[in-house]
């Protein structure tokens, strides 16, 4: 690679997110990692990325927080403009509607969704003049799905699977390409608890997925390989959904 | 003001890549969106860009680059009046 590309990664300190930021580091990018709280956590992978020969900066924000965002980002977008952003950053505030408090629903919309638009909106403004860019979202199964408990997480990422298509056909004529990648169930701290025992026959290939099995197909959607893929969904999930 | 025209003309031409327009054939009136010289809406917010990193000039909002970009002639008087 001539040039190294930069790429910016919403909640990158834990799980999905931070196996993005490695892989993309291994495969030759600068990383713009941003994180919430976890600092200890982010600091390790930043150390990863470097151990991988990728440049990595640390940019703890509340991806919700449009202040933040701009206070953390505007300097570096002075001088540099990514070649991609993946939204990444996620919670899940699990429970019956019926019972779910506002701010249950209102934070886990505000993460996926005010997130996005917060990222998207800061960064495709520059992007539009590089004639090229991608963006990935990390959606969810329990989107195409839906899942009990989780009114309010699969509705903001399902929202998050409207903002893509909208904007892969906004963007297509740049050159920007725009699609959400939509892991099943992933080994992460988020699926503890949960009763595999249960679930594992419900999945084809009959176990849960690894972390590197999501980050390699951003990877790949990053790639020149993927460069007349846009607007899709997907689905990461070893056959759970189809 | 001529000379910010020019510059303006400069811009259209090789940082938004308009095909087969050269920068002395705009014309000061033509209205740069929609007939004229054809510019879309994504080419409205690379301009605004464009405009903020060679004037320093920000275009605050898309009421004002409504204004701003009725044509060469008012864009570079909305330039030279918001010029710092």
């Amino acid at each position: 690679m001539g040039e190294r590309k930069t790429v910016l990664v919403s909640g990158a300190s834990r799980g999905i997110g931070a196996a993005i930021a490695v892989d993309l580091a291994a495969a030759g990018y600068d990383i713009w990692l941003n994180y919430h709280s976890a600092t200890a956590a982010a600091q390790a992978v930043a150390e990863r990325v470097v151990a991988h020969g990728g440049r990595c900066t640390l940019l703890p924000f509340d991806v919700a927080d449009a202040a933040a965002a701009e206070a953390a980002l505007l300097p570096l977008l002075a001088e540099t403009v990514p070649y991609a952003l993946v939204h990444n950053a996620g919670v899940t505030r699990d429970g019956v509607l019926a019972l779910m408090p506002r701010e249950d629903w209102d934070r886990v919309l505000a993460v996926h969704l005010d997130g996005f638009f917060i990222l998207a909106r800061m960064l495709t403004k520059l992007m539009l003049g590089r004639r090229e860019g991608r963006i990935v979202a990390i959606g969810s199964i329990a989107a195409e799905t839906g899942q009990a408990g989780q009114v309010n997480y699969a509705a903001a990422k399902a929202g998050l699977i409207g903002a893509v298509k909208a904007l892969a056909r906004e963007l297509g004529r740049r050159n920007i390409l725009v699609n959400v990648v939509s892991p099943g169930l992933i080994d992460t701290e988020m699926i503890a608890g949960l009763p595999l025992e249960k679930i594992l026959p419900l999945i084809p290939l009959g176990r849960v997925g690894r972390v590197e099995e999501v980050s390699g197909v951003v990877r790949f959607l990053l790639s020149d390989a993927a460069g007349y893929l846009t607007g899709q969904v997907i689905g990461v999930n070893g056959g759970m959904h189809m | 003001m001529d000379a910010t025209k020019t510059k303006i003309k400069e811009i259209l031409v090789n940082d938004l890549k308009l095909q087969g327009v050269k920068a002395e054939e705009i014309s000061d009136s033509e209205p740069l969106f929609g007939e004229g010289l054809g510019l879309d809406s994504l080419d409205a917010v690379e301009l605004v860009v464009l405009i903020q990193k060679h004037f320093g000039v920000q275009i605050a909002d898309m009421e004002e680059g409504r204004k701003a970009f009725a044509s060469i002639e008012a864009l570079a008087a909305y330039i030279f009046e918001h010029r710092a």
